[in-house]
């Protein structure tokens, strides 16, 4: 049955190394965790157990942080993942869920348009006209869900929820109770609740949490992969998987290509050349892992579809500029500057620098 | 005669606890402490009430300050609370270490060198060897408990943990272990430095000391527990070269701690250790709350409930590492996540205030001189500079060599802000000439002390603190002001850090004309400055960058400013084009030029700037006469506003008397302009016109007359050449050559 769905959720992709990982535990699990928390760190940083099985890694960098979020959770602060796009928010906070909970359907998706009854509670309106407010007319959430059966919540960009909506989390996440006063009852957390929030450091302005949010959570960022050759394996993963499935042919290595690429990104973001002589201004793009994926990947559509199919420095030039060049004024006296003080000076690479300078 | 060996980490302040509770227990009738014996003098210092740590022993040869060994000492440092607790219970400490008097004298003095190789350094790479070894087998150990930092794995293998008994033998049985295995072979250096320790050793048995104490490294306590027979140790240690050594106290601050100098450990968080020797019991809510107080003194709101939680994600941390309890890691990553929204920024300041601190250390009045004082007297006595508190004005020519000895002096010490001298205004012309008044008052002399940490030497200490006043530096202008006061001091390492800083500030710099403003002074330095070659590389680098950065944001600068900027912008730009001319190298020129004339086809930038503008590409060619004579009459055209007409022209004329003179081009061009103006039309152009001309001197406004009339009758000189011998005048054409230098 589960080969005809689109994606498997990650409790059901890693049913295998949960299991093994619940089996070789001998730590002390908190209340209704599945695993101990050290086996939920193992779990996200992969690792070999005792018995010689293989945890693949899940998370690709700093295992500390990791310790972090995984401690947070065994404390009564509710966690979150902060960072630009691209950096694995939420693919952490999934697989994170389904090691502690064993199970990570529990999530809501934060947008402009999510209401109070999404967050709390809503109401069956033909039940409630019928019946009046008795407990049966409510509609759970997953918060009240999670609440009720002691497991972690998902929110996914929460600084993307209005300001009055996003603070109905303060009692759940302060008190641990969810009032219902049209019933004159409560719901009461049981040990093992918590809530996993996903938020992005560009959208700062849009709902920024308040203080009394803030204080609810404990903030790990998520960074952009730390070194060079982390990133370079991420795009080149990516960009292999996407020819494939555009079935655009690759002829030579691009892997050469690849690295370009990922240097001047990690150049221009870092703010300093790679030599770390030069220091350099940063352009307002985030220039994530993401976008150096895209723009290999428009470079290989443009040299397949109107070039000779090599990949050539050209191709990648407009999406390159694209990509940095997000403000036509700032930006472009950015990247200027780059490609004189940076691209012109290095050997070998005369090419992109002038196919750079025909565009700007 | 029991001995017994005590093994420490150098500043660990459990190692110190250890080390105290071991001396109580223990009540030895002598103490012996790795260090150098000619420091043994200065310890009856240490007991002094007015001594207080951070402060540093200094061993220096005096002949020579640059070659010097610190040994610093902390309140917390296991060797400073030994020597107290000798000096309180009145048993005798002696150091053991290998004398420097020996350990200087390996070092081979070369005199050429004396400004490249900082002492620290120097003492650096002589360790080099020795402290990889060192250092690598316990991160070795450390890696087995599953620590990646080797550091922190002792602290919790040996500090944090308080099982006082039984810490010194664990210990002494893992370096044993570690030695036995790992490292057959062991640096000369090192081999001599224990055989000296089991040496002095032996001398406190033959005295006949019941119980002896050793406090030394814990690398070299299976050295000294397994005596070897004497002779050997003899043999070793017969004719080594000696060196004259004096040693005094210097006080020492907590951001120097971490300079490998002495014990050749370095100390990165002595703020930390200072905290964990006062308060060995605190769980985190101590110094979380220390933590809390700094961002509030910061404006950073920080609540009672986020120490709480603080305390509890650092327990909840150390709970999931297996670790007994929370290190500073464990902290920094808990305050990191509660107060600080994930983001290191704010931990920085953390960092400076608390887990390094600023203590700085005390020595009591009457201590031996520093040799950074000494330096100073030795060269001012060399340079027959008289150091008195009476005014007295002194006129340096600096091609003369010890009158630019002198200038360098005392540039150097005003980089210090040291104040003997101040430079007066100089009449005359030329550059060479350099006119102080020199006085000495007693403050100066605090300010010299208070420099010693610096370096020992005026040349080390100015660069050390060049260096340091580099990072501070916030603003492209400050670093440019601190880069032209470096200039004359002839600095090379500390230049070589300003620059690095100066290139990271550029590039955070939107400001065209503070970017401009830097310009100058590093094409100063690439042209005259006395850098070597490395470092005249850097700073081509750094000049590159910035011009490029100049190149790319001017054209936009010149938009929309008003009369004031467009004056100040168009004098910057002069100068650029100066610099740029003086540079002599022709992409840069072309490049400069480029930019200027893309400013000249803006038709919204600042008339000034693109009359100055203009100027520049007559002078460099780029623009003929035509063209030229063209861009006038359009900005001069009854069309565009008359103030825009006056200013412009200003752009053009300023300080160019002697061109509108002399170039008959410019002449014409100027001239039929205003031939051209109608009687309304001029009346009007005339008070602006009057500006530009008015700051010309009286010799040149009549000579501008005097051509006015005469070309105002309409006389051209034609120089009409009448049998004219080529061959004959390009005959003096080599001797041309060779008089200017082509």
């Amino acid at each position: 049955m589960s080969q005809n769905i689109l994606r498997l959720s990650a409790e059901q992709q890693f049913a295998e190394e949960l299991e093994e990982l619940k089996k070789q535990d001998k730590l002390k699990r908190p209340e209704r965790w599945q695993l101990s928390p050290q086996a939920v760190v193992t779990y996200l940083t992969g690792g070999k157990l005792d018995n010689g099985f293989t945890v693949s890694p899940k998370y690709i960098g700093n295992r500390r942080l990791m310790e972090i979020a995984v401690a947070t959770l065994t404390t009564d602060r509710a966690l979150l993942l902060y960072g630009l796009p691209g950096t694995a928010k939420s693919w952490v906070s999934e697989h994170m869920t389904a090691a502690v909970s064993g199970d990570s359907s529990m999530v809501i998706q934060g947008t402009a348009g999510t209401s109070e009854e999404s967050v709390r509670y809503g109401w069956n309106y033909a039940r409630l006209l019928s019946a009046g407010p008795v407990p049966d007319a409510i509609v759970e959430t997953p918060v009240m869900r999670g609440m009720k059966e002691g497991k972690i919540v998902r929110i996914e960009e929460l600084t993307r929820i209005g300001s009055d909506v996003q603070d109905t989390l303060i009692t759940i996440l302060s008190e641990k109770m969810l009032p219902i006063p049209e019933l004159n009852s409560q719901v009461q957390a049981v040990k093992g609740f918590n809530i996993i929030a996903t938020a992005n450091n560009r959208d700062k302005g849009v709902n920024d949490l308040s203080s009394a949010l803030k204080r609810r959570f404990n903030t790990v960022i998520l960074p952009v992969p730390d070194t060079m050759e982390e990133e370079v394996e991420i795009v080149q993963q990516r960009v292999a998987s996407y020819s494939k499935s555009m079935e655009l042919p690759v002829e030579k290595p691009i892997l050469e290509e690849i690295r370009r690429i990922v240097t001047v990104f990690r150049e221009l973001r870092n703010g300093v050349s790679s030599d770390g002589k030069t220091k350099l201004k940063s352009p307002s793009g985030t220039l994530s892992t993401a976008e150096a994926i895209s723009v290999m990947n428009s470079g290989l559509s443009l040299a397949c579809h109107f070039g000779d199919g090599s990949l050539k420095a050209d191709d990648i030039a407009s999406g390159l500029i694209g990509a940095v060049i997000k403000d036509p004024v700032q930006d472009k006296i950015v990247f200027q500057e780059y490609m004189e003080t940076v691209l012109k000076q290095r050997d070998g690479w005369k090419d992109i620098y002038r196919a750079c300078r025909d565009i700007v | 005669m029991p001995l017994h060996l005590l093994g420490i980490r150098h500043h660990g302040p459990g190692s110190s606890r250890h080390v105290l509770d071991a001396l109580h227990d223990l009540k030895p009738d002598i103490i012996l402490i790795e260090g150098p014996p000619e420091g043994e003098a200065m310890l009856s210092w240490v007991a002094h009430q007015d001594m207080k740590p951070p402060v540093a022993l200094l061993a220096y040869v005096p002949d020579q300050p640059q070659q010097a060994v610190f040994y610093p000492f902390t309140s917390f440092s296991p060797e400073w609370n030994a020597i107290r607790y000798g000096l309180e219970h009145k048993i005798p400490v002696r150091f053991i270490d290998m004398p420097l008097v020996h350990q200087l004298a390996g070092e081979a003095p070369s005199a050429g060198e004396e400004e490249t190789v900082p002492e620290a350094i120097a003492e650096k790479e002589e360790e080099q060897d020795v402290a990889a070894i060192r250092r690598n087998p316990i991160a070795w150990l450390a890696d087995i408990a599953g620590f990646d930092d080797a550091e922190e794995w002792w602290e919790q293998q040996f500090e944090i943990a308080h099982h006082a008994t039984g810490v010194f033998d664990a210990v002494t049985e893992s370096m044993t272990a570690l030695r036995d295995h790992l490292l057959p072979e062991k640096s000369r250096r090192e081999v001599i430095r224990e055989a000296f320790m089991r040496r002095a050793i032996r001398t406190a048995q033959k005295e006949m000391y019941a119980d002896i104490v050793v406090v030394c490294g814990a690398w070299h306590v299976p050295a000294l527990s397994n005596m070897p027979a004497q002779k050997e140790d003899d043999a070793l240690l017969k004719g080594l070269p000696k060196i004259k050594i004096e040693t005094t106290w210097i006080p020492w601050t907590n951001d120097r701690l971490s300079f490998e100098s002495g014990y050749g450990a370095g100390l990165e968080s002595p703020g930390w250790y200072q905290h964990h020797w006062t308060h060995p019991e605190d769980n985190g809510a101590v110094w979380l709350a220390h933590t809390a107080r700094v961002f509030r003194r910061n404006q950073v709101d920080v609540s009672a409930a986020h120490i709480i939680e603080a305390v509890r994600l650092s327990q909840a941390l150390a709970a999931l590492r297996g670790i007994a309890r929370p290190g500073l890691k464990e902290f920094n990553e808990a305050t990191q996540a509660v107060m600080c929204m994930g983001d290191n920024i704010p931990m920085q300041l953390i960092r400076k205030e608390l887990i390094v601190g600023h203590d700085m250390g005390a020595v009591p009045e009457g201590t031996p001189q520093v040799p950074l004082q000494r330096d100073f007297e030795q060269q001012a006595k060399k340079l027959r500079l008289k150091i008195s508190n009476e005014p007295r004005s002194l006129k340096l020519d600096l091609r003369e060599d010890q009158d630019l000895q002198k200038s360098v002096l005392l540039h150097r010490l005003l980089l210090l802000n040291i104040g003997w001298g101040q430079t007066q205004y100089t009449s005359g012309k030329g550059t060479f000439k350099e006119e102080w008044t020199l006085c000495w008052f007693p403050e100066l002399t605090i300010q010299l002390l208070e420099k010693a940490p610096w370096g020992n030497t005026i040349g080390f200490a100015a660069n050390a603190y060049l260096e340091h006043a580099a990072v501070q530096c916030t603003r492209l202008d400050e670093i440019t002001g601190l880069v032209s006061k470096a200039l004359p001091a002839g600095l090379h390492s500390g230049i070589r850090m300003a620059m690095k800083r100066m290139d990271e500030l550029a590039a955070g710099t939107s400001d065209t004309s503070l970017l401009m403003g830097a310009f100058i002074p590093l094409v100063k330095l690439s042209r005259y400055g006395n850098v070597r070659r490395t470092d005249l590389e850097t700073v081509n680098i750094i000049l590159q960058s910035v011009f490029y950065r100049i190149t790319a944001g001017l054209p936009m600068t010149c938009l929309g400013i008003d009369e004031e900027q467009a004056a100040v912008l168009a004098d910057k730009i002069r100068e650029v084009n100066q610099s740029v001319l003086l540079l002599d190298d022709a992409v840069l020129k072309d490049a400069w030029k480029d930019t200027v004339f893309a400013i000249t086809g803006q038709t919204q930038a600042a008339p000034e700037v693109q009359g100055c503008c203009c100027k520049i590409l007559y002078d460099a060619g780029t623009l003929d006469e035509a063209a030229t004579a063209q861009a006038f009459s359009r900005a001069l055209s009854p069309g565009s506003e008359p103030a825009f007409a006056a200013q412009w022209l200003e752009g053009f004329l300023k300080d160019a008397a002697t061109v509108l003179i002399l170039d008959d081009k410019i002449w014409h061009i100027v001239h039929s302009w205003v031939l051209s103006l109608d009687g309304d039309l001029f009346v009007t152009v005339l008070p602006l016109l009057r500006r530009t001309f008015s700051v010309y001197g009286n010799v040149e406004k009549r000579k501008i007359a005097d051509r006015a009339r005469h070309a105002g009758t309409g006389a051209t000189h034609v120089l009409t050449v009448a049998g004219f011998d080529e061959a004959r005048a390009a005959r003096i054409l080599p001797v041309l050559t060779r008089l200017m230098g082509l």
